[in-house]
C-alpha cells in the first residue's frame, strides 16, 4: 500500500486517538494504577481544574516572565559576546576557553549556584535560562561571522562599498539569519531553564507546581503540566517559525 | 586601457591571473611593485566567476546597491536597476531572490550590477566558465554588443583561447608561474562589430588559434620539465 504524504497527519492523529482511547479503557478496566498512569480524562480533569479557579495563571506569568527574559537577555548578550569575539582576536582569545567550557557542561547544574546568589525568586530563573540562550548563541554569532561569504564582501568592496556598508549589507544579513536558524533551539533552552529553575526551588511557575505534583504524587497533575507546557512552547516555536519564515524568505 | 578596447590574459593554471586582476581593483597587494592606472576606482568593474550576489537582496535591489555606494538616492537607483535588469532581458525579475533564479539570469544580474556602475573597465575574471554553453553563447553575445556599444574596455582572464581570440581585440600569454610574465602579445585583426560565433569562421581565427595554442602548450611543457 501507498502511504500518501499529504495525510500522514490524519494517520498521525488517528493513531494517538487510538492510543489515548486504549489508555482510557485499561484505565476504567482498572489496569492500570491511576497514582502511575492516570487515565486520559483524569489529566483532562485536572488540566480544566488548573484553567476553571484561575490559579494558573500567575504560575503561567512566572515561567513566561523567566523564559523570555532569559531568551532576551540571552539573545543580546550572546549576538554582544558574539560580535565582539569575531572582531577582537584579544577577547576572543579569553572568551572562546569560557564559553566551551560552559557549552561542555550541562548548564542546568548552575542552577542551585543561582538560587544562592539570587535567592528563590525571579531572578535566578532568569539566569538559568539566560545562561542556556546565551552559550548558544554565542557560538552561533562567533562562528558565523567567521565563516561569513568572503566573496559577498569582496563583491560589496569593489561596489565601492564601506564598513559600514560592509556590517550591514553583509554581516547583519548573515547574523540575522543565523540566529533565526536557532532561534526555536533558544526559545526550547530559555524554558527548559525557566522550569528547571522553578523545579530547583521557587514559590511559583510551572515548574514549581510540577515539583508540587511530584512532592504530592499527583500524577495526573503532572501529565497535565507537561501537556501545558508542550502546548506553550509549540505556541512560541510557531511564532518563531513564522518569524524565521519571513526574514529568511529569500532562503 | 580605458579607450574601449577588448583585451584578453591567457595562461597555464597558477600563473597569476587572478592575482593580477585582484591587484588591479584593489583586493589584493601586489608582493612588488606597482599598480598604475588612469582610472578612479569606481571607474573600475570586476565579474567574478561565481556571481556572488547578496542571497538575501532581491535583483533589483542587488543592482541597486553599487549605485547607493556612490551616492545614488535609492529611488533613482531602483529606477535604473530596472532599467539595466530590462536591458538584460530580465525585465520581471527584479523580484526575485537570487535563489530563485537560474545561473545564467544570477550571472545577467551580476552583469547588471557592474554595468549600471557605468564603468570605463571591466576586469572578468573567468566569468562565463559555470554556464552550459547554449546560456553562455547568448550571454557572451550580449556582452560583447554591450561593451561595445557602451565603449567600455575589457581586461578578460580565461583559460579558453576560443573565447579569448573570438572576443578580443588583442590577447596576451602569461608564462608558467612562479615568477610569470608577458612572453607573448597577438592582435586579432578581425573587424568589429563581432558576432562572437561567427567571428570564429573568419580566415585570421584558425592561424592565430593554432599559434597560441602552440605557445601555450610550450609553456605548459616547461612546467612538465621543472618538475
Amino acid at each position: 500500500m501507498r502511504l500518501d504524504p499529504r495525510y500522514a497527519w490524519m494517520r498521525q492523529l488517528a493513531a494517538f486517538l487510538a492510543l489515548l482511547a486504549v489508555w482510557e479503557a485499561a484505565g476504567r478496566a482498572d489496569m492500570l494504577n491511576p497514582l502511575y498512569a492516570p487515565s486520559p480524562s483524569r489529566v483532562g480533569a485536572a488540566l480544566i481544574d488548573l484553567f476553571s479557579d484561575g490559579r494558573i495563571w500567575p504560575h503561567l506569568e512566572a515561567t513566561f516572565s523567566a523564559a523570555l527574559g532569559g531568551l532576551a537577555l540571552g539573545l543580546a548578550v550572546g549576538i554582544l559576546l558574539g560580535v565582539v569575539a569575531a572582531l577582537v582576536p584579544f577577547i576572543a582569545e579569553l572568551l572562546e576557553p569560557v564559553m566551551t567550557l560552559l557549552n561542555a557542561i550541562p548548564r542546568v547544574i548552575l542552577a542551585p549556584l543561582f538560587v544562592i546568589w539570587l535567592g528563590i525568586g525571579l531572578a535566578s530563573k532568569v539566569a538559568l535560562s539566560f545562561i542556556l540562550v546565551a552559550v548558544l548563541i554565542f557560538f552561533t554569532v562567533f562562528t558565523g561571522i567567521r565563516q561569513v561569504d568572503r566573496r559577498l564582501v569582496e563583491r560589496v568592496i569593489t561596489l565601492g562599498g564601506d564598513r559600514w556598508a560592509l556590517v550591514r549589507h553583509v554581516y547583519l544579513p548573515s547574523v540575522a539569519s543565523w540566529v533565526l536558524g536557532n532561534l526555536k533551539i533558544a526559545v526550547g533552552f530559555a524554558f527548559t531553564g525557566a522550569c528547571v529553575g522553578e523545579f530547583v526551588a521557587a514559590t511559583q511557575g510551572l515548574g514549581y507546581l510540577l515539583s508540587f505534583a511530584q512532592s504530592t504524587y499527583n500524577a495526573a497533575l503532572m501529565f497535565a503540566l507537561i501537556l501545558l507546557i508542550l502546548v506553550v512552547v509549540l505556541v512560541i516555536f510557531g511564532i518563531a517559525g513564522r518569524l524565521e519564515k519571513h526574514v529568511l524568505r529569500w532562503n | 586601457m580605458g579607450d574601449g578596447s577588448f583585451v584578453s590574459l591567457v595562461g597555464p593554471s597558477g600563473s597569476g591571473k587572478s592575482s593580477l586582476l585582484r591587484a588591479v581593483i584593489g583586493l589584493q597587494q601586489p608582493l612588488s611593485g606597482t599598480v598604475e592606472t588612469n582610472l578612479a576606482r569606481s571607474q573600475v568593474g570586476i565579474l567574478f566567476q561565481d556571481d556572488a550576489l547578496l542571497p538575501w537582496k532581491t535583483a533589483r535591489d542587488n543592482v541597486a546597491l553599487g549605485l547607493t555606494f556612490n551616492g545614488m538616492e535609492r529611488r533613482k537607483a531602483l529606477a535604473e536597476a530596472d532599467a539595466w535588469l530590462e536591458r538584460l532581458d530580465l525585465a520581471g525579475f527584479g523580484d526575485r531572490f537570487p535563489r530563485r533564479l537560474s545561473g545564467g539570469q544570477r550571472k545577467r544580474v551580476a552583469l547588471a550590477q557592474v554595468l549600471a556602475m557605468k564603468p570605463s573597465l571591466i576586469l572578468m575574471d573567468e566569468p562565463f566558465a559555470s554556464l552550459d554553453a547554449i546560456v553562455r553563447a547568448r550571454i557572451v553575445k550580449d556582452v560583447v554588443a554591450l561593451v561595445e556599444r557602451e565603449k567600455i574596455s575589457v581586461l578578460l582572464v580565461t583559460h579558453d583561447l576560443e573565447e579569448a581570440l573570438s572576443l578580443s581585440d588583442e590577447v596576451y600569454l602569461l608564462s608558467q608561474g612562479p615568477r610569470a610574465r608577458i612572453t607573448e602579445h597577438y592582435p586579432v585583426p578581425i573587424p568589429r562589430p563581432r558576432d562572437p560565433v561567427h567571428s570564429r569562421m573568419h580566415p585570421a581565427f584558425a592561424p592565430l588559434y593554432e599559434r597560441l595554442w602552440a605557445d601555450l602548450s610550450r609553456e605548459v611543457d616547461h612546467r612538465a620539465e621543472a618538475a
